[in-house]
């Protein structure tokens, strides 16, 4: 059971730095993010953990314990790659006993460490396979197994649902999670898919051009982005000018906007009279029929999806919304509509630039 | 109709000019050395009429020319085993080094082959030789009192053909290497392997394959070599390929010549199959 501290970590290729100043602190059991676009540093920074990528500056304790000179082989982690990186030439038994063998673990318990986590991972009957004769989610689970046998301190995943397609990909997150928490490791997952990070992380670490951007809890991350660089990388945004007219209660502000007056979330103050951007998730807009309140507009654009429904609504101010909705409202292209958004739907993103 | 027909006939065609090539130019000849070598000796031809076995059991009789099949065996091997110490670290840097790097000694590899095998074993001699550059600078530094025998011996031989095949070592092993993924190591190492153990156990039997193929490369091009070991033997020492051209060429025993060349042939092909059996995969890649 370990807990990870990363502090003023820093990777510099020559004159650029891939990863820089980034302190992380990593509970026990928890399983953390790194969510970014690609050359943001998450893949850096996962390989200065494993030990495959030094650290220029910083430390990396485990359990207080600083390991920036201790090599891979000796960190004691589990990693999983993004083509699994599973032995060709040994079948899945052989592949699982591989760690076990470098820890030199007698022959009984080996067998029955391997039976165990074959039947975690759900492939009791493969052992004798090699990985060619398995199908993708068969090899990312014998990979995920073979990094949880040796039972490692720290489980480290580098965007290892990139290869899958969409509905198995959805199948593992559920299935990498569930095992992560039977099994209590602490986790770190690499990936730039956002909901990814969203449905499977306690945390998640947000990062742009080598540093953090925002930590928090995927709620968090979602509902209160800290800036507009963020709100756009993990969904859809609309962004709505606004004016502020003065507080409203705890850690809101009165927003004048098209939508008329709301008290917004907000993290800062801001002197009445100042120039906002609000963000507005698609999901949260109401279209309801002409003439029923709210701001005007027309619908430009409807996108029919199965599950929901992707409105593009011209408001008569001059803004293009984006709305998604479920699909139990009729509402055809060219309809003139009123849109309504509640005031929790909104954020204060900061001042207008 | 007309499509299954031309499914079946599209291989054939695709490899006729190649089954045609090697069916006159490599199996009519050798099958006419095999029958030459069980002619009669000529009087004065190149060979005479009826036939016979005497060519096969004067080569068994006369132990000069098991030895010099000893010979030519030994120094196969020992080029074969040099240019896979000396080549198999210039593979793994010019499969896994950086680009600007591999640009550079991709050049350096594929430069002996640019130039003519003749002129690079006359290269050879200029060096090797007693009054060569080689022993001409160890004596002027005053480092030996005689010029150390690097010609005419099995030794310098060696060193000449080392430099001629390196390529035919390097470039097969630069493909296995190439072949394997890097992140394997990674996976092995996170597992606890050290880097000597991820290599042994994860790397080395991945790019067997390659490796297989750079040793019999060059072992058959050793053994089947002419002009660097006439030129640097001399009349000293003779390769079994030196000797077949003296009896068929210069002495015109033909029988005679082609039971020395069939003698070699098969001793090469026992020694590649023994390889091959030897550095066997234990391991089959199974296809779903």
């Amino acid at each position: 059971m370990t807990e990870v501290s990363i502090e003023r970590l820093t990777k510099t290729f020559g004159t650029a730095r891939a990863v820089d100043g980034i302190s992380i602190r990593i509970a026990d059991g928890e399983f953390i993010s790194l969510l970014g676009p690609s050359g943001c540093g998450k893949t850096t920074t996962l390989k200065m953990i494993a030990g495959f990528e030094e650290a220029s500056e910083g430390a990396i304790r485990f359990d207080g314990k600083d390991v920036v000179n201790v090599p891979a082989e000796k960190r004691d982690i589990g990693m999983v790659f993004q083509n699994y990186a599973l032995f060709p030439h040994m079948t899945v038994d052989q592949n699982l006993a591989f760690g076990l063998e470098m820890r030199k673990i007698a022959k009984p318990e080996m067998r029955s460490r391997i039976a165990k986590v074959l039947d975690m991972v759900q492939l009791g009957g493969y052992s004798e396979r090699f990985p060619n004769q398995l199908s993708g989610g068969q090899q990312q689970r014998v990979a995920l197994a073979r990094a949880l046998v040796i039972e490692p301190k720290i489980l480290l995943l580098d965007e290892p649902l990139a290869n899958l397609d969409a509905k198995l990909r959805e199948e593992m997150r559920v299935f990498i999670r569930d095992l992560q928490r039977r099994v209590g490791i602490t986790t770190v997952y690499v990936t730039h898919d956002q909901a990814e990070a969203m449905t499977m992380s306690d945390r998640v670490v947000v990062m742009f051009g080598g540093r953090i951007a925002q930590i928090g809890a995927p709620s968090d991350i979602y509902e209160r982005p800290e800036n507009l660089e963020i709100a756009q990388f993990v969904g859809q945004v609309n962004l709505i000018k606004g004016t502020i007219i003065g507080a409203a209660e705890a850690g809101k502000r009165r927003v004048a906007s098209v939508f008329g007056e709301v008290a917004v979330d907000s993290r800062e103050d801001y002197a009445p009279g100042t120039a906002v951007t609000l963000s507005l998730r698609p999901e949260a807009i109401e279209l309801r029929p002409e003439g029923q309140g709210g701001a005007a507009g027309k619908v430009t654009a409807r996108y029919y999806s199965g599950s929901i429904i992707d409105y593009r609504v011209a408001l008569d101010s001059g803004e293009t919304l984006h709305v998604q909705t479920f699909p139990n409202i009729r509402i055809a292209e060219g309809d003139r509509v009123s849109v309504h958004a509640p005031a929790d739907g909104f954020w204060l993103l900061g001042a207008a630039k | 109709m007309r499509a299954a027909r031309r499914k079946g006939l599209g291989p054939l065609v695709l490899i006729a000019p190649a089954a045609v090539l090697l069916g006159i130019f490599l199996i009519l000849p050798y099958l006419n050395i095999v029958v030459m070598s069980f002619r009669m000796p000529g009087q004065g031809t190149p060979y005479g009429p009826g036939f016979t076995t005497g060519n096969y059991t004067k080569f068994f009789a006369d132990s000069f020319y098991l030895h010099q099949v000893a010979n030519t065996l030994w120094i196969g091997l020992l080029t074969t085993a040099i240019c896979l110490v000396v080549g198999f670290p210039v593979a793994w840097q010019l499969a896994r080094g950086t680009m600007r790097f591999r640009a550079l000694a991709y050049g350096l590899v594929l430069s002996p082959l640019l130039v003519g095998i003749v002129i690079r074993s006359y290269g050879w001699t200029i060096l090797l030789g007693n009054a060569g550059l080689i022993n001409r600078t160890l004596t002027g530094m005053g480092l030996i009192d005689r010029p150390l025998p690097l010609m005419y011996n099995a030794l310098g031989i060696v060193i000449a053909l080392v430099h001629v095949f390196l390529p035919f070592m390097i470039l097969p092993i630069m493909a296995g290497i190439q072949g394997v993924d890097p992140s394997l190591e990674s996976a092995a190492r996170s597992l606890g392997a050290s880097r000597f153990t991820a290599f042994r156990r994860i790397v080395l039997p991945l790019c067997t394959p390659g490796i297989q193929a750079g040793c019999i490369l060059v072992f058959v091009l050793s053994l089947s070599a002419y002009v660097t070991p006439s030129l640097i033997g001399g009349l000293r020492v003779k390769t079994m390929a030196v000797t077949v051209v003296d009896a068929l060429i210069d002495t015109f025993q033909w029988p005679w010549g082609s039971a020395l060349a069939l003698m070699l042939s098969v001793t090469g092909a026992l020694c590649v199959v023994i390889f091959a059996r030897l550095t066997r995969m234990k391991w089959k890649v199974a296809r779903p």
